[in-house]
């Protein structure tokens, strides 16, 4: 019995080592890739590559990504806290009042949001925003990428939230705590290690997004410009039309591109990480 | 407040969830300064009396109260309930300190959230009285940023008394505050408890006949969300009225 019990945990673990490895695989091979390509175009580059605006496609010189790094750090700022604050409150109200109507419209609109193709939410924006606007902008893009990103926020804040166990709240309560007192000084530093989580996927999410772009950006990469109203560049939206195009030239300018995008995400995860402690139950 | 007869007075009280009875129809005078013991067998309705009191019955989706619950003087169905809990203190069954507070913080954040301590000097005596009170001051005074992961269950337990009496209560509610804990320091803070009836209301909820003749004075036998006998501890202990009482005392139930 002891033996047939042996054996069945052995298989059982060596199952589940296979299925990670081989899930991990394409992920692995995907940034090996992108390390390979991206760091031949950083040594070519040179520092420059992070401001220069980028080649023309019969160009020499490889130019940068400078408008398209200064566009996406743009886009990230501006929607980034918005997307948070507002997945934060939705995310509080759903679950600390879940009988009111306000909160179930809230849950229900969030969840069904999460399928909607980003595609239709930058055509959307394109509609409302640019075309009444007359121009494309960094107003319009951070729109689209704060529509895309909410339901993805909400739905890690609220786990977040509800994973913080009933028995620490009523022990706010039971000392005078009014609801938002106890959300603040106790739900919150509980949970802020998942929290920080949930920005970071959250920011992940708008960094790496392209369709929402297409629409509402307006690809502005020949300058640099600080201006909201004004057409906008983002990473993704670079690497997205220069590996479209038959020239190498460009094809080495997005893989730099999506190599320093990935580079700044993990500084900044592994930032947050470092700062923001777990809490031990 | 400070000339009542009664810290707590239930009239007529019943809870329903739903549709369902929890509470039947339950009478309970609780007078002030006294350590009152609600006992009964699990599942009997205790832990929902203690709720009701602390208004934390509010948390109970679908809960509805009918009768009259007056705490300190005040209609507990009527009364701010944050305005309430600040002199009401509660222990749990489960030990739950603030996971991300040091030993020092879980007992603070009570004082300030109360204003009991007007000034970081009389805050740390706030602190080192509470603890001296739950008799932990002496295993944590050393360490008292330490997180309350580094204690064992039973100074987490006492370090959560210490917090509920640095709130200065006028009323301390204790819902079986040794079941997940050690035969010591569930002894120790029975000690706390007798000690503490010069000062405050003490309501205990317990299943053991035991603990009840241990530490009470006056004591509630419920069952089935109905009160089956009240009155002091030596009255029931030795001559208990019905014979439900007879047989939970004598341990059958």
């Amino acid at each position: 019995m002891h033996k047939t019990r042996a054996i069945k945990d052995r298989l059982f673990t060596l199952y589940i080592l296979t299925t990670s490895t081989l899930a991990l695989i394409p992920v692995l091979h995907l940034i090996f890739v992108i390390v390979i390509r991206g760091f031949d175009s950083f040594v070519e580059g040179g520092i420059k590559f992070l401001t220069d605006v980028p080649p023309t496609p019969l160009s020499t010189e490889l130019g940068g990504i400078g408008p398209s790094l200064l566009g996406t750090l743009i886009l990230t700022a501006t929607s980034l806290p918005i997307t948070i604050l507002i997945a934060f409150f939705a995310a509080v109200l759903a679950n600390e009042f879940p009988n009111n109507p306000i909160s179930k419209t809230v849950d229900i609109i969030s969840r069904s949001f999460t399928s909607i193709p980003t595609i239709v939410v930058s055509m959307t924006v394109y509609l409302l925003v640019v075309v009444p606007m007359r121009t494309y902008s960094a107003i319009a893009s951070s729109i689209a990428l704060t529509i895309i990103a909410l339901p993805y926020a909400y739905a890690i804040t609220s786990a977040a939230i509800r994973q913080v166990p009933l028995m620490y709240r009523e022990a706010a309560y039971s000392l005078g705590m009014t609801r938002w007192t106890t959300i603040y000084k106790v739900v919150v530093p509980i949970t802020r290690r998942m929290l920080s989580g949930c920005v970071l996927i959250t920011m992940a999410r708008i960094m790496g997004e392209t369709a929402a772009l297409m629409f509402t950006a307006g690809r502005f990469r020949t300058g640099i410009s600080l201006q909201l109203d004004r057409p906008i560049d983002a990473i993704p939206l670079l690497i997205f039309d220069y590996a479209l195009t038959p020239y190498p030239i460009l094809h080495k300018v997005a893989w730099g591109a999506a190599l320093l995008l990935i580079i700044i995400y993990f500084i900044i995860f592994l930032a947050v990480k470092t700062i923001v402690k777990e809490v031990k139950l | 407040m400070n000339n009542l007869i009664h810290a707590v007075e239930l009239r007529n009280v019943s809870i329903f969830i739903g549709k369902t009875p929890i509470i039947k129809d339950v009478n309970i005078e609780i007078p002030t300064n006294t350590v009152y013991v609600i006992m009964g067998p699990s599942g009997s309705g205790k832990t929902t009396i203690l709720r009701l009191i602390s208004r934390l019955i509010d948390l109970v989706p679908e809960v509805t109260v009918s009768g009259t619950a007056k705490v300190l003087g005040m209609d507990v169905l009527k009364v701010n309930p944050y305005v309430l809990r600040r002199h009401v203190g509660m222990v749990f069954q489960t030990p739950n300190p603030f996971p991300h507070m040091s030993i020092y913080d879980n007992v603070a954040i009570a004082a300030k959230i109360n204003g009991v301590a007007a000034n970081k000097e009389e805050l740390d005596e706030v602190v080192k009285s509470a603890l001296t009170k739950a008799m932990l001051w002496d295993e944590v005074k050393d360490r008292l940023k330490d997180y309350p992961h580094t204690l064992s269950g039973g100074q987490k337990q006492r370090l959560c008394l210490a917090r509920a009496l640095a709130m200065k209560p006028k009323l301390l509610l204790l819902d079986e505050p040794t079941a997940s804990i050690d035969p010591v320091n569930a002894r120790k803070i029975e000690e706390v408890i007798k000690t503490l009836k010069d000062e405050i209301t003490v309501i205990m909820v317990t299943h053991s006949p035991h603990q009840a003749a241990r530490v009470g004075e006056y004591v509630a036998l419920i069952y089935n969300g109905g009160v089956i006998e009240q009155g002091s501890v030596r009255d029931m202990f030795l001559n208990p009225r019905t014979e439900f009482a007879s047989r939970f005392l004598r341990g059958e139930i």
